[in-house]
């Protein structure tokens, strides 16, 4: 997993700085001049690191740990209640999910954490703050924004 | 049968103020800024969020609310697209927005004179301001100096970059412009280093400098303000008459400094019980108190003059605009 | 001067103005503590409520508050390993690590004790500074201010991992963190530069958001995945129990506390640098204390030194940067540009008249940085065992709100939903980098600096061609950016002819 992973990292690199080369040649020298001083080198640095990963056998090859595919969908998903249902909706909904979903929490520790945890973010960036908080995408679809 | 009729139109009129009180009594009126917290846009809103319950019919609530973004370009594309026309959102946002559209700025989605326009709450004048212990006193005696003269700027799109640059550009002083700096603020700093040997930008933010006799006022934009009227105009000193409409064009969204917007289809009672209640907020000695306390000079400009002042700025024929995008480019 | 100095204290002592102070600090422990609640944000929203008082007792409110939120920002990102406030970010990297260690107890002990250490440097700093501040500030021009960027950037070297491999991930980090900075409109030519069509990106990336997520979600994932508590991984102990012995090792490393807090205060000072520089010109410092190469490879396992470092410097550059604010109107941050407008609603002009006329009540700003960082100290320490005690509570528990914490953290910067999903893709690259056992701190470096760098370098070329090269502050600074760089490679060869 280390391999694979710096592999990724180094990859990923190259293409950002292959691209950002790419996209800076059109421009005047003054806006071109830092993303190519920094994106030539760091693209034929990326380049080396891979090389490098490829050929280097020695990197200790660890059995991955149990899959983190589980945490990734929880906050994917958070992120994803956001738009759809509103912020302050999906603060209260994700809370309860996850506390009895994944934490298996009891009814009653799940509801109580949540009402805690959504009246702190509520009174404080809401009726504090005044942060805009869009209604949710289904939400407004429903007409009920 | 006339009499009734009477009776029922007195009724009628008699109740349509209490009806639009009642409309707005125990709602929440949210002024959107374009700006993070901190900024003078921001501190305009707050100042005027703090006074205008009191002036609107039903004394509702009035909160301030931050978006910022792409220059406040998203603050306009929300309230010209999302925001509901029922008279609970204001926008204040980039005096700049205008030129955004009329350079054809990508990402605009707003129509500038199609905002239900409330008015501007303040005027801005821009002032060209040179190093005390420098050789030049006036205009003239700029334009023939022999050395460069170095102007510190944020970036293209500020007043600080693009006044000076079109005094270059186009009257042809002798000026080096060093753009770069994090904020005016900076820039100061740079004149007191002796780095840069002045700055342009809002009078308002300039005057503690020239009191303080750091740096001298040389030249002023179109719109003015106490203190300043003396100065020479730089449309004043425009080579033709292409020039000088290039610079007018410029300064033109400096006569709506602080614009105030809702969204478009508002309804015209509603814009004009607002733009009443600004005139009015503007007016209250209470805000005038507050306001001189930070040096906020709040003047209204009322919606109608603000929305002809830009649909102007909106005509002005293609090839103006093509030969003004050379030099101006909407950023700050 | 003496006489400013003791009328300061009088002033802050006043019992009304004592009283906002502690307001303030009351305010401020939960800004610092709370990701989201920005203390710039929060400083603005305060604004309106000085207008009524007198400018001693509103600057004891508004800097109680300030002056407080560096201190309790280390908590949350020691606790949690989600950064309070991005002057906190530098923290999480060991403070967390002890935390998992199940020393949380001993890390904040000694992110507390840095903290109030770095405050009163700061603050002293500044005291003592006001006959010299003008010239000094006045010496530092762009040239010299790049230069500083480039000193910074430096400490990247010293930041990477031993041997060649280790410098090569080191600066792929920074260089991906050089490029990603130049993402935005840039100030020459009002290019967008890699904005992908969005206005999202037109003012380029925020830092808090990228920091959140590259801290925080890593953490997160490994938490979910262990199942246990912060702490479970370690030998079972109270972990409440190390905290005196986090102000031992304060005092233990009393040398490179006080060098890292002067690092913060200049910085703090140099106006254009922006907050976030200093905690992580500290951390590499520390970095550098170590005297061989194993003990290089500590940091980030849990090194208490890598505590104290940032904590010490995030406080003294509150000082720090109070002095171009004061002395020359010129704010180094956009909490000290609301502090600003504070100062011109009260009728204070900033500029030579604060450091001659108005100097008791500079001084009395001194006096409220050092009193409330020490009652806030005082009183974190009483409840220092109910707090590290949270990293003993069943991590699934915690999740939710930390999660709710990093989302909302990263939502209030600009109240965009892109900043969430910046915050989960820099939360992947992180992932990949903790996996990988890449260092994520020269990516950060690289970030913060980039802009800086780049803009500076502009102005110095064009105001003075290649001059600037010549000029005596900047010869003095590439010659500590070679000696930084070079550092690592000295170290190594003397451990190994020792060895």
């Amino acid at each position: 997993m280390p391999r694979n992973a710096s592999l990724a990292l180094a990859v990923g690199i190259m293409l950002a700085a292959g691209y950002a080369v790419f996209a800076a040649k059109g421009w005047q020298w003054k806006a071109a001049l830092f993303p190519l001083a920094i994106g030539i080198p760091l693209f034929c640095l990326a380049a080396v690191e891979v090389l490098w990963t490829l050929i280097d056998k020695k990197t200790a090859e660890e059995p991955a740990p149990r899959s983190v595919a589980l945490p990734w969908a929880w906050m994917i998903a958070f992120l994803a209640v956001i738009v759809l249902l509103g912020f302050p909706v999906a603060v209260a909904v994700f809370v309860l999910a996850y506390l009895k979903l994944q934490a298996k929490e009891s009814w009653l520790f799940s509801i109580v954490f949540t009402a805690a945890i959504w009246a702190a973010f509520y009174g404080l960036f809401d009726l504090l703050l005044h942060l805009p908080f869009p209604a949710g995408w289904i939400i407004e679809w429903l007409g009920l924004a | 049968m006339k009499r009734r009729q009477l009776l029922i139109a007195a009724i009628g009129l008699a109740a349509a103020p209490v009806a639009m009180a009642q409309s707005f009594s125990g709602k929440t009126v949210t002024i959107i800024v374009g700006y993070k917290p901190g900024g003078g846009y921001d501190a305009t809103a707050r100042l005027l969020a703090r006074h205008l319950p009191k002036h609107i019919p039903g004394k509702p609530t009035v909160i301030v609310q931050n978006m910022p973004g792409a220059n406040s370009v998203i603050a306009a594309n929300h309230v010209y697209n999302v925001a509901k026309p029922d008279g609970l959102t204001i926008a204040t946002f980039n005096r700049n927005l205008p030129i955004a559209q009329l350079t054809g700025v990508e990402g605009v989605k707003y129509d500038i004179t199609k905002f239900a326009w409330i008015g501007s709450a303040a005027n801005e004048s821009t002032i060209l301001a040179i190093r005390t212990d420098l050789p030049y006193k006036t205009f003239e005696e700029l334009r023939k100096a022999k050395e460069p003269v170095v102007i510190g700027s944020t970036g293209p799109g500020a007043n600080t970059h693009d006044f000076p640059l079109l005094l270059k550009d186009l009257v042809g002083l002798n000026f080096k412009i060093v753009s770069g700096y994090s904020s005016s603020a900076d820039i100061m700093l740079a004149v007191e280093r002796k780095e840069v040997d002045g700055r342009a930008g809002s009078f308002t933010s300039l005057r503690p400098f020239i009191d303080r006799g750091v740096v001298r006022p040389i030249v002023r934009a179109r719109s003015t303000e106490p203190g300043i009227d003396k100065l020479p105009v730089d449309e004043s000193f425009a080579p033709n008459p292409r020039a000088k409409a290039i610079m007018a064009l410029r300064s033109a969204p400096e006569l709506v400094a602080r614009p105030y917007v809702m969204p478009p289809k508002t309804p015209a009672d509603i814009v004009k019980m607002m733009r009443d209640a600004f005139a009015r907020t503007i007016d209250d000695p209470e805000l005038v108190a507050e306001g001189k306390k930070s040096k906020m000079d709040l003047e209204f400009t009322p919606g109608d003059q603000a929305q002809r002042i830009l649909t102007d700025v909106m005509n002005q024929p293609k090839d103006l605009v093509a030969e003004f995008a050379k030099y101006i480019k909407f950023g700050e | 001067m003496l006489e400013a100095l003791w009328e300061g204290l009088l002033l802050v002592l006043q019992w009304k103005a004592f009283g906002f102070m502690l307001l303030g600090i009351g305010l401020g422990f939960w800004v610092g503590l709370l990701p989201g609640l920005g203390g710039a944000t929060t400083l603005a929203l305060m604004l309106p409520f000085i207008y009524t008082m007198q400018p001693v007792e509103a600057f004891a409110f508004l800097l109680g508050m300030h002056a407080v939120v560096a201190t309790t920002g280390d908590i949350t990102s020691v606790l949690f390993g989600v950064p309070g406030e991005a002057t906190s970010a530098a923290t999480v990297v060991d403070g967390y690590a002890m935390t998992k260690n199940g020393e949380a107890g001993r890390a904040l002990g000694a992110a507390l004790a840095s903290s109030l250490v770095g405050a009163v440097v700061g603050a002293v700093a500044l005291a003592a500074a006001i006959p010299v501040v003008r010239p000094l500030v006045l010496t530092f021009g762009s040239p010299e201010l790049f230069m500083l960027a480039i000193v910074g950037l430096a400490f990247i070297a010293s930041l990477s991992a031993q041997g060649t491999r280790g410098m090569l991930r080191g600066f792929l980090a920074g260089g991906l963190g050089l490029l990603l900075a130049t993402v935005g409109q840039d100030p020459q030519a009002g290019v967008a530069r890699f904005t992908f069509d969005t206005l999202y990106l037109w003012q380029g990336l925020d830092l808090v958001p990228v920091l959140v997520g590259i801290f925080a979600i890593p953490e997160i994932i490994d938490l979910f995945v262990r199942g246990n508590s912060i702490s479970g991984n370690a030998p079972p102990g109270n972990v409440a129990n190390g905290a005196w012995q986090g102000v031992k090792d304060t005092y233990r490393h009393f040398w490179l506390t006080i060098r890292c807090s002067l690092i913060g205060t200049f910085i703090g000072v140099m106006p254009g640098l922006g907050g976030s520089v200093a905690q992580w010109m500290a951390y590499g410092h520390a970095v550098q204390s170590a005297k061989t190469p194993e003990e290089r490879e500590r940091f980030g396992r849990g090194d208490v030194r890598g505590v104290l470092g940032p904590g010490a410097a995030n406080n003294s550059k509150e000082g720090g940067s109070l002095i171009p604010t004061v002395a020359f109107g010129v704010p180094g941050s956009t909490a000290m540009a609301i502090l600003l407008g504070g100062f011109l609603l009260l009728g204070l002009v900033p500029g030579p008249d604060m450091l001659t006329k108005h100097l008791a009540v500079t001084y009395s700003m001194v006096w409220t940085i050092v009193l409330a960082n020490v009652i806030t100290v005082a009183v974190c320490f009483l409840f220092l065992d109910r707090m590290a005690s949270v990293t003993e509570v069943k991590g699934h528990r915690l999740i939710p709100a930390i999660l709710v914490l990093v989302f909302i953290g990263s939502y209030t910067s600009n109240s965009h939903y892109g900043d969430l999903l910046v915050t989960l893709v820099f939360g992947g690259v992180g992932y990949l980098m903790v996996r990988a056992g890449w260092p994520r701190s020269p990516f950060v470096l690289g970030l913060v600096l980039g802009k800086i760098a780049e803009n500076y370098l502009y102005i110095s070329v064009a105001r003075y061609e290649a001059a600037w090269l010549t000029r005596p502050v900047v010869l003095v600074l590439i010659a500590v950016a070679v000696a930084v760089i070079l550092y690592p490679f000295l170290q190594a060869r003397r451990s190994r002819s020792r060895a």
